[in-house]
């Protein structure tokens, strides 16, 4: 009885099986190490190398939910990366006309993949294997096959700067407190309406939870610097996308478009307007993974991004996205970014070989939705 | 008279602390076809998958007795073998395989080195399907290229190759034609005089009058009657199976019948696959304010595709001219039709009706999310609140409405998508088959709505295939044939007999009109 319950608590409170595989692995590699993981300076690094994949994964979760796949992400990551690194190197634009528009473009470039898709009706694991193609072709063309650098100091400072100490504490003190006011909100609406409310306990455990968290967070970013520029960005993104996933119109309809589009679109839903927004998400999120690449960097490479699609998408499943589409959130999958990026910090700290690697993190890709399915959570995938 | 070939025995089945069912006895004599009756819920898939294999034994408590000792099956294989063999109610055919291949699948003739004997299946499969006075059929050809009637049978064929003692036979008829269901009771018929036992489940209480000798009726998991036949009739069937007396089927309220408010001319639908061929051939019709229009006909007489097309949701091409309120309106989409003032209910619930992972509040409110939103943003509270109205309104069993809807009965799901397509509040409401697969208890409640959407001045187009239904709720009926329209009758006096004879009449020149 009392493993059923905890069973029911984790299929209820996914993020917290999540979050606690996420400690196992930190612990030991923390063990493993000889205590050199769990340290500012790493965590720090690793936040940073997740960001990206994280942001890919913040517009995969949308696109996968809608119950499509885009395969081309990574490579339009390298292309998008590239228009950066020459408009402002060789074309001599400004850092911010340039970034804007690199997001721009990478919007429309989202829009065409979504428009190929709903419009001309090709499916979008295609339309993804040949964008992956021609989006890389388009780089290697563009930038001659040579890395192009160095990238102006302003660009770079995004990539490898930090949020300034005291910024960040009062950024952390304004989330904790809206938290607060949202649960509040929330249990006097429920409680008005006569609705089912989580117990008490959970919410204020929640809630201490969560600002035990925070303030463990800023601290110890603090002890390196502060607070990563591109981490910073992850978080309002995350911030972003769960509000639309969860309070908008548009993150409803994409839940139903990838539950029933049938049913969906006889409820009168421009179920290919979704669509399309959402591969053009896809696509600005691409931009954003691209100009923070640079700006890590410090260089436009003709390679980057290649395989990101890959992680972004294992990241997706690994956070309970499901695979048929409707069911999935966003702090999910930036929490299977975390998994992924840990894994990778981890086993480069204690020098394992690259094969190994690979193998590893395959092996776990799987075992975790294998869990999932276990779980009874994920039934439909 | 107790030598029983099947005999199930107090059977008790939990689901985390729930009992789906609490000590259920069934028994099958040779050659005897046992009705199941109950309403969506009372237990009787879960029943028949203890019986088939489906919860392995030990997942059960109770025992289940073949020819007077026990079966302990562990799988459907199990079970088979000792010939229960379920049909459910949606076929589990594969369309591209041939109709041999199908009826052996899992159970193919061999030759040495697991190679298909194609030659001894055709021919057993033509043997079979001889059995059951099916003529005309290749046996190798995909089974695509046959109707649901024939799929049905190709099915009977499947289990009587595994040598099939007990059939079960889940709501058989749901898709087939009345010629269809005919044609299959009086197979089941044969099939009895040759010592085949039968478990009959079904809905539709006219059928299991026909073809069953013994009626058993559970209720909420618990075994209520074991009857034969003869002792009862549909309408004491019915109250036993909702445990109260339903007086009326249809609870009419009349209702003031005013102008003209939807006119559809020269509806013309093409097939998706053969784009010569014609599925909807020029039709056109009014409808009043506050009328119930029934759409009658056989199943593929292209009803649901002229009320698809109406909504802008037919897949193929497609002509219309639509006027409402005397207006010409644009409709290509769903999207337009709801806006213009029409809704549609679909057919298929489960894949045209539900979003199956999202809440019940979210089903429903689905069509009009816009209504709550301002800026994008959903105002929850004002969703809720109408969720919780409606809820209550239409009576939508759920726990919660956050509860995922497909946890939900076939009833209380239809309850929400009929609500779904309420909210926007049309001025033409498109129900097509709006109680299939439903129990009576919701039916009763959506029959209700109707007369109610009737009296506000909602215009009512229903398909359906019950006749029954067609004859008591509607006002005026049109009956479609091959896509034509084949008779407008208003419904008071009109029988059964002249629908189908219209439906049927392939002689009639243009429409025929009630005298």
């Amino acid at each position: 009885m009392q493993a059923q319950k905890v069973q029911q608590l984790f299929v209820r409170y996914k993020i917290l099986a999540l979050l606690i595989a996420v400690a196992i692995i930190w612990v030991f590699f923390h063990v493993k190490t000889d205590a050199a993981f769990i340290t500012p300076g790493n965590l720090s690094n690793l936040f940073r190398q997740m960001a990206i994949t994280g942001m890919l994964a913040c517009g995969m979760v949308f696109v996968i939910i809608a119950g499509e796949i885009d395969l081309s992400i990574g490579s339009l990551l390298g292309l998008l990366g590239g228009v950066v690194a020459i408009l402002t190197v060789n074309e001599g634009w400004g850092t911010w006309p340039a970034i804007g528009a690199v997001l721009v473009l990478g919007l429309l470039l989202g829009a065409f993949n979504g428009f190929v898709v709903t419009k001309m009706r090709v499916p979008s694991f295609i339309v993804g294997l040949g964008g992956m193609l021609a989006f890389r072709g388009i780089v290697l063309y563009i930038t001659g096959s040579s890395t192009i650098a160095p990238a102006p100091d302003d660009l770079v400072a995004l990539g490898q700067g930090f949020v300034p100490v005291e910024l960040s504490r009062w950024i952390g003190g304004i989330i904790f407190v809206a938290m607060v006011a949202i649960t509040v909100r929330r249990r006097m609406r429920r409680s008005k309406l006569g609705l089912q409310q989580a117990a008490l306990w959970i919410d204020i455990a929640r809630l201490v939870a969560i600002g035990v968290f925070i303030a463990g967070f800023i601290r110890m970013l603090n002890d390196a610097n502060g607070i990563p520029i591109p981490v910073m960005i992850l978080l309002g993104l995350l911030a972003v996308f769960t509000y639309v996933s969860t309070q908008t119109v548009f993150g409803r309809h994409i839940y139903a478009v990838g539950g029933n589009m049938e049913a969906t679109r006889l409820s009168g839903v421009n179920v290919a307007r979704v669509k399309l927004v959402v591969f053009a998400l896809m696509g600005l999120m691409c931009a954003f993974a691209g100009i923070i690449t640079v700006a890590r960097t410090g260089s436009g490479s003709p390679s980057a991004g290649t395989g990101g699609e890959l992680d972004a998408i294992s990241a997706c499943f690994i956070g309970g996205t499901s695979m048929r589409g409707g069911s999935g959130t966003v702090y999910g999958a930036l929490i299977g970014a975390l998994v992924m990026a840990s894994l990778d910090s981890g086993m480069q700290l204690m020098d394992v070989d690259n094969s190994w690697q690979m193998i590893i993190k395959g092996v776990i890709l799987v075992l975790a939705v294998w869990v999932d399915v276990l779980s009874g959570s994920n039934r439909n995938a | 008279m107790s030598n029983y070939l099947f005999e199930m025995r107090r059977i008790v089945k939990e689901f985390s602390g729930v009992r789906a069912l609490d000590g259920i006895d069934l028994a099958v004599r040779p050659g005897e076809c046992v009705g199941l009756c109950g309403e969506n819920g009372a237990g009787k898939s879960t029943l028949m998958k203890v019986l088939s294999g489906v919860y392995p034994y030990g997942t059960w408590e109770g025992e289940i007795l073949v020819e007077g000792k026990p079966l302990k099956a562990y799988s459907v294989r199990d079970s088979e073998d000792a010939g229960v063999v379920i049909i459910h109610q949606e076929l589990m055919l594969v369309p591209q395989l041939s109709v041999a291949e199908n009826i052996f699948l899992g159970n193919e003739i061999r030759r040495f080195g697991g190679l298909m004997d194609y030659d001894a299946m055709y021919a057993k499969a033509e043997a079979l399907l001889a059995r059951l006075k099916l003529k005309d059929v290749n046996v190798a050809a995909p089974v695509m290229n046959y109707g649901g009637g024939y799929q049905q049978l190709f099915e009977i064929a499947k289990a009587l190759a595994k040598n099939a003692r007990l059939l079960i036979l889940d709501e058989p008829s749901s898709s087939l034609t009345s010629a269809e269901t005919d044609t299959l009771l009086s197979i089941i018929e044969d099939l009895k005089r040759e010592g085949v036992a039968c478990v009959y489940i079904s809905h539709k209480l006219d059928e299991v009058a026909r073809v069953c000798d013994t009626v058993t009726v559970i209720r909420d998991g618990r075994h209520i009657l074991t009857r034969p036949m003869s002792e009862m009739t549909t309408q004491s069937i019915i109250t036993a199976m909702v445990g109260r007396d339903i007086e009326n089927l249809f609870p009419k309220v009349e209702h003031e019948i005013g102008d003209v408010v939807f006119e559809a001319r020269h509806v013309t639908c093409w097939d998706l696959a053969n784009p010569n061929r014609k599925r909807v051939d020029d039709i056109s019709f009014q409808v009043r304010r506050g009328e119930i229009l029934g759409i009658a006909g056989l199943v593929g007489a292209g009803r649901t595709e002229l009320v698809s097309a109406i909504f802008g949701a037919y897949a193929g091409r497609y002509e219309a001219e639509l006027l409402l309120e005397g207006t010409p309106i644009k409709v290509r989409t769903p999207e337009q039709a709801i806006k213009a003032g029409l809704s549609l209910v679909p057919e298929d619930r489960k894949r045209q009706g539900i979003v199956p992972l999202l809440g019940v509040g979210d089903n429903i409110t689905l069509a009009t999310l816009s209504h709550y939103a301002h800026a994008g943003q959903i105002d929850r509270q004002a969703e809720l609140q109408t969720v919780e109205t409606e809820i209550r309104r239409l009576r939508v069993k759920t726990a919660s409405p956050e509860l995922a809807i497909v946890g939900l009965s076939g009833g209380n799901q239809q309850k929400a998508v009929l609500t779904k397509m309420l909210l926007p509040e049309p001025k033409v409401l498109i129900l097509d088959e709006p109680t299939r697969g439903v129990d009576v208890g919701s039916k009763y409640d959506i029959y209700k709505l109707m007369f109610e959407l009737a009296a506000k001045g909602v215009a009512i187009i229903m398909v359906s295939s019950e006749m029954p239904e067609v004859l008591g709720v509607s006002d005026r009926v049109l009956v479609v044939g091959e896509g034509r329209l084949r008779g407008d009758f208003p419904s008071l006096g009109l029988t059964q007999e002249q629908v189908l004879a219209a439906a049927i009449s392939h002689a009639a020149e243009g429409p025929a009109h009630a005298a």
